[in-house]
């Protein structure tokens, strides 16, 4: 509804959009990162030397004999703590354009109220989330 | 392609970065790592090499490429080769969005000196710097060990764990400046208060300073959050499989990452390329926005040093604090900088709505005497880390 005003604060601030020109120069950053990994993980095997042997196949169990597999359940709590990290870094997300378009309304201006209220509610409503789950036991790792 | 002079820029910079963050990072920085430990434990350190060892990073380098490259046999074969590639690909990119040099006022117009000068760019380096946790839980899974499998989960916890108050101190600064553009943030803060004190985001913001340390510290898996590779429990942690150039290339993604976050903070927090005072007797002023070349070529020597002052200090707090354990680590972050950061959060949202942003250090300094005030009240929990007495020591005599 307020776009235009929303265009004309993000324009005020350096924040309007920048064309893909200024993207070029990643593209050959890219290039040069991804050239650097696999030139490294050619050269080494090239340089090196090979030898092999059943014992050197073994998994370093620090020196004994390997038990069991290494592919095993773990613990419950990395999930949900994986879970509590989306819900908080999604809430961030949407944060950052509040925060680039909310300080460069004008002092005063009636949509500020709004626009502070709303995301007041917003973070207020992740903050019951995060008491919910602190009751729950889910930051408690000991 | 009126846009040539600013690619040819921004490649002369990444030439440039690169070798300054590849030399002064993974090279020189763990050279004078070990020398800044031995400092520490009163040793020599590496002095073999060369002059007081100055050539010790050229040997290791030559040795990574030239041992051996071993894949043991029960790895995931792929997954294992793309790891370390994963873990070092990140690294590399995420400092192109940080305006190391300011901007250029050339004969070709307007120049910035960074690789990209993008609106969204403490976006890109949180989205770019995020991505290396792939490279850690992927090679941990692929080595097929069980050292690597905890390292990898620890981390995988740690680094989501630590990205939240990370984001949130940004926030904080974002919503001073009003802009995700990193030179706004720093043009921003170049400036002084009566004259005197720097307009850093350092003097508005300290509590988000000092927790966004905290958190660089954590995401780039350095003491004392080091738990992915805690060597006493884990032997190598996420790396124990590797080898040769794979292995090096987590150490390359690993000193690399520290300098990107020393970067950030950098322009985060510490003015970017401003030299506070000096500018007084250069330009009689503070630091004008677009300045010339020996300008520009003074702003990018000021950047470099505050980032590698910042490595230092990391270095020394490496050798200075004890590990965490693990639910300490946990409740650092959850319990203690979560809701630290989340009140500053509505604290500097509120004081940017009343136009009181001068006094955000007032608002800093009321946030701490309400964690003060409430700290007593917060339920513990099980106290798992009490003091066992030893009975019949030097200490607690035994008294039965």
């Amino acid at each position: 509804m307020n776009a235009d005003l929303i265009i004309t604060s993000l324009a005020a601030a350096g924040q309007a959009n920048d064309g893909l020109d200024n993207y070029a120069a990643l593209g050959v950053l890219l290039l040069i990162a991804v050239g650097f990994g696999v030139f490294n993980l050619v050269a080494t095997s090239l340089l090196g030397p090979s030898r092999t042997g059943p014992v050197k196949e073994s998994v370093y169990e620090t020196g004994m004999n390997p038990i069991g597999s290494a592919r095993k359940r773990f613990n419950v709590r990395f999930y949900i703590l994986a879970m509590t990290f989306l819900v908080f870094d999604v809430e961030i997300v949407f944060l950052y354009p509040w925060a680039t378009v909310f300080p460069n309304l004008a002092p005063g201006d009636p949509l500020g109220l709004q626009f502070l209220a709303r995301m007041l509610f917003f973070i207020g409503t992740s903050i019951i989330a995060f008491l919910y789950a602190w009751r729950k036991g889910v930051f408690a790792f000991d | 392609m009126e846009f040539l002079p600013q690619l040819i820029t921004s490649v002369v910079m990444i030439v440039l970065i690169m070798h300054v963050l590849l030399i002064g990072g993974p090279a020189y920085g763990i050279y004078v790592e070990r020398k800044i430990a031995s400092w520490a434990q009163d040793r020599i350190g590496p002095n073999r090499v060369g002059p007081i060892g100055l050539l010790q990073p050229i040997a290791d380098g030559l040795k990574f490429f030239m041992k051996e490259d071993y894949n043991p046999g029960n790895v995931d074969r792929n997954l294992f080769l793309l790891a370390p590639v994963l873990a070092v690909i990140p690294a590399m990119l995420a400092w192109a969005t940080i305006p190391w040099g300011g901007t250029w006022l050339s004969p070709w117009g307007e120049l910035s000196l960074g690789v990209a000068d993008i609106n969204v760019g403490v976006i890109y380096i949180l989205a770019i710097g995020s991505l290396s946790v792939y490279g850690i839980t992927i090679g941990a899974w692929a080595a097929n060990n069980k050292y690597t499998f905890f390292g990898g989960i620890r981390a995988t916890a740690q680094m989501l764990s630590y990205e939240i108050p990370m984001g949130l101190c940004v926030l904080c600064v974002l919503l001073l400046a009003g802009s995700s553009r990193p030179m706004t943030i720093v043009q921003d803060q170049i400036g002084y208060w009566w004259g005197v004190i720097p307009a850093w985001n350092i003097f508005q913001q300290p509590i988000a300073a000092v927790l966004f340390f905290i958190c660089i510290l954590a995401e780039s898996n350095r003491a004392p959050f080091d738990l992915a590779e805690a060597e006493q429990e884990l032997i190598g942690g996420f790396h124990t499989e590797y080898s040769s150039m794979k292995f090096a290339m987590f150490f390359l993604g690993e000193y690399m990452h520290m300098a990107t976050a020393s970067a950030f903070l950098t322009l985060l927090f510490l003015g970017g390329w401003h030299l506070p005072f000096v500018d007084y007797l250069i330009w009689g002023g503070a630091e004008p926005a677009k300045v010339n070349l020996l300008g520009v070529l003074l702003n990018l020597g000021v950047f470099i040093a505050k980032v590698f002052t910042l490595v230092g200090l990391m270095m020394w707090v490496r050798w200075t604090v004890p590990r965490f354990r693990f639910d300490q680590l946990m409740r650092l972050a959850w319990r203690g900088l979560i809701p630290i950061t989340l009140g500053l959060l509505l604290i500097t949202g509120v004081m940017v709505y009343l136009d009181l942003t001068g006094y955000l250090w007032l608002g800093n300094a009321a946030l701490l005497a309400i964690v003060m005030a409430v700290l007593p009240f917060i339920p513990k929990g099980a106290d798992v880390n009490r003091k066992v007495g030893l009975r019949g020591s030097r200490f607690s005599p035994a008294t039965d």
